[in-house]
């Protein structure tokens, strides 16, 4: 069984653009679904029942089915849903986001709640409104449980980012995957593969042990 | 009956009332917290509420600053009743200063910026005047040197002393005390209680939860006890605690282990 | 928009046989990156250290390399690496257990560590020895300790199992891809194949809640 390695590097240039659009895909997924996870955690902490309801039914739903059904469903659903035609890029990041929102939303509920109510009340026996209590007091003490889990999101979703390859978005999967049918040189560029995503992946996994152990918050 | 505050020269007329509740009562689902209570504050007084556990009395203060909502009745600050409207809830906030019994001094601010928080947020100071407050504060609860440090590098009692100070950064009419040293050790307890003496012989109208029944032998005008939601007994610390009229108030005062 | 739900019902049979592979599936997962994840855990934690380092590179190494990379490298590079060839199933159980069970050995490991060290100093002050320790005392505490993680482990590995469509392992995903395929209605059917997994992961993560907020208090120290 002879192995051209060669291969590897002759498909370097491709596989360059293949992980640019991983990180690429991974960068506007949190850049949509950081805010928006916001969003949906005060609308599911907000005092009218349908709206915390509906909020609730959208994140229970997102964290209890696979990702990459979300990402076939996106692909048949968004064109009929909207009348245009996405690009399997928008495609996968809308999926992406869908998914992510819903995670976010749980990350920055919890990290609100953890902060003690007795610290919301000093603030408003001081005079305060609830909204400058919650941006002086409650938030400024809620991003640092928020960080270390935000980051290890971002990991999951630097991962994730993989699936939407099977809607043939040219993320670092796909091009391998494609170089692998055309060349027939299997092992070569599977190989290639799990060793470019460990190579980007690894460094990321340390960093947010790093993160972890400097903010994280011991009970 | 009132007891006239222990600073004012003799034959003045009664001080107005500052705090007026009405028939207040307090209900969670089945339990009663507040069974209608009646009871008038006066400017300059210290009133001490005394009771068991779960008698009321930390609701009945917190329904005085709207951090609890009552049921029904009335509570009156200044001749005014108490706003269901954020803002004007927000203004009266501003006159009444609160301490609790965990101190809850916010963890990410030094001494010195949990004082200056209140008048720079809320008052809209500059921050050198907020800071020449917050440091003459500071120097009046006697923790000046302690300035930078934050809530984690400070005792238990000089949490308290500066949670004190923050509420009086705002510069309020009336201070209200939610059980302030039942979190400390008792080394610690009496530092507090001496800032509070003080406040208390300036003149500072205060209604203080506590269980520290010397400090309400000592400093108090008015005593009110507390039973099931009700006030039992009330008056002057003299009456109180040496000649208690009621069974119920002789009840709680013996299960304390107080003879006088 | 009309909905074409007779695509979905005349299938139905061949949906539900997709989801009875996924469940298989997932139940051979859970159980054995269980079994392996507390082996490694427990070979990091009291292992030789060369052991320890081999454990721990594996693991963020798993951490690092997404289910996908290495399903697909298990069903194709494998066989021809090594002259294993295995089928859809039984590759996928393999890739999917080894990737899980880098999850578990560190919610192990967490759970373990989070055992107060009095705890043990307790089991030794009445001359436990070290494995009675680890048995009687601390992996009874660990255990309940670590019930939340290994609920969302467990959704975990049933949404995983979905991911094996790629390998054409016929779990319900895969059936759902050939009926759309089939029927033209693709909305109708992913849309109902959404809410099957959700009615079959929210009662495992839901349950798991339920036991832990029942049997927590065995587990606080």
């Amino acid at each position: 069984m002879t192995f051209d390695w060669a291969i590897i590097w002759q498909s370097m240039g491709a596989l360059w653009q293949g992980a640019l659009v991983t990180i690429a895909l991974t960068v506007l997924t949190m850049l949509l679904s950081v805010p928006l996870g916001i969003v949906v955690a005060l609308l599911r902490e907000s005092s009218l029942k349908p709206v915390s309801a509906l909020a609730t039914a959208y994140v229970e739903l997102m964290r209890n089915v696979p990702i990459i059904l979300v990402v076939y469903w996106a692909f048949y659903v968004l064109p009929i849903l909207t009348g245009i035609g996405f690009s399997p890029f928008l495609t996968g990041v809308v999926a992406l986001v869908l998914n992510n929102t819903a995670y976010n939303s749980e990350t920055f509920r919890s990290g609100i709640r953890s902060i003690r109510k007795g610290q919301t009340e000093a603030g408003l026996a001081l005079g305060m409104s609830e909204g400058q209590a919650f941006r002086k007091i409650v938030l400024p003490q809620a991003w640092r449980r928020v960080l270390p889990i935000l980051a290890t999101t971002w990991v999951t979703l630097f991962k994730d980012t993989s699936l939407v390859s099977v809607i043939a978005v040219g993320d670092l999967a796909h091009t391998a995957l494609q170089i692998r049918s055309q060349s027939f040189r299997v092992i070569e560029m599977l190989t290639a593969m799990a060793a470019i995503y460990w190579l980007l992946g690894y460094p990321q996994a340390k960093i947010v042990d790093w993160i972890h152990r400097k903010y994280g918050v011991t009970e | 009956m009132t007891d006239m505050p222990a600073n004012l020269p003799k034959g003045s007329a009664l001080p107005e009332v500052v705090i007026e509740y009405r028939d207040v009562r307090k209900q969670y689902g089945d339990f009663t917290a507040l069974a209608g209570v009646n009871l008038e504050v006066r400017r300059g007084q210290v009133v001490c509420l005394i009771g068991p556990s779960g008698s009321g009395k930390s609701t009945l203060l917190r329904c005085t600053n709207g951090l609890e909502t009552m049921t029904s009745g009335e509570v009156y600050f200044d001749g005014m009743p108490l706003s269901k409207d954020p803002r004007k809830t927000r203004l009266i906030r501003q006159r009444m200063g609160m301490v609790f019994q965990n101190f809850e001094l916010f963890p990410h601010k030094t001494a010195l910026g949990n004082i200056m928080m209140g008048p720079m947020t809320v008052l809209g100071l500059s921050e050198e005047k907020a800071r020449a407050r917050a440091e003459a504060l500071l120097a009046k609860v006697g923790l000046s040197e302690k300035a930078g440090n934050y809530p984690a590098n400070l005792s238990g009692g000089q949490q308290q002393r500066v949670a004190i100070a923050r509420a009086l950064a705002m510069e309020p009419e009336v201070m209200l005390f939610d059980e302030p040293t039942s979190a400390l050790d008792p080394e610690t307890i009496g530092e507090v209680l001496n800032v509070m003496k003080r406040l208390a012989d300036d003149g500072m109208t205060m209604v203080v939860v506590t269980h520290e029944m010397t400090f309400a032998r000592r400093v108090a005008d008015h005593v009110v006890v507390f039973a099931n939601g009700q006030i039992v007994e009330q008056g002057p610390p003299q009456q109180i605690f040496d000649a208690p009229e009621t069974a119920r108030t002789r009840d709680f005062l013996s299960h304390l282990g107080w003879d006088g | 928009m009309e909905l074409n739900l007779s695509a979905v019902l005349d299938s139905w049979r061949f949906l539900l046989s997709g989801l009875g592979v996924t469940l298989l599936l997932a139940a051979g997962v859970t159980v054995l990156s269980m079994v392996a994840g507390t082996l490694l855990a427990l070979g990091r934690l009291y292992g030789p250290r060369w052991l320890s380092a081999i454990i721990i590179f594996y693991i963020d190494s798993m951490r690092a390399i997404p289910v996908l990379v290495v399903l697909v490298w298990v069903y194709f590079a494998l066989p021809i690496a090594t002259g294993l060839n295995l089928p859809p199933f039984w590759s996928a159980l393999l890739s999917l257990s080894a990737h899980l069970a880098a999850y578990v050995a560190e919610v192990v490991r967490a759970g373990i560590q989070s055992v107060r060290p009095g705890q043990v100093r307790a089991g030794m002050a009445l001359g436990m020895s070290r494995s009675q320790i680890l048995r009687k005392i601390v992996m009874p505490q660990a255990v309940v300790r670590m019930l939340p993680a290994f609920g969302s482990l467990l959704s975990l590995a049933v949404k995983d199992t979905a991911i094996a469509t790629v390998i054409a392992v016929p779990e319900l995903m895969r059936r759902a891809d050939a009926v759309a395929g089939q029927t033209y209605a693709p909305v109708e059917v992913f849309t109902t194949v959404m809410i099957l997994y959700f009615l079959v992961i929210f009662p495992l993560t839901r349950g798991i809640d339920m036991i832990y907020r029942r049997i927590s208090f065995l587990g606080r120290s």
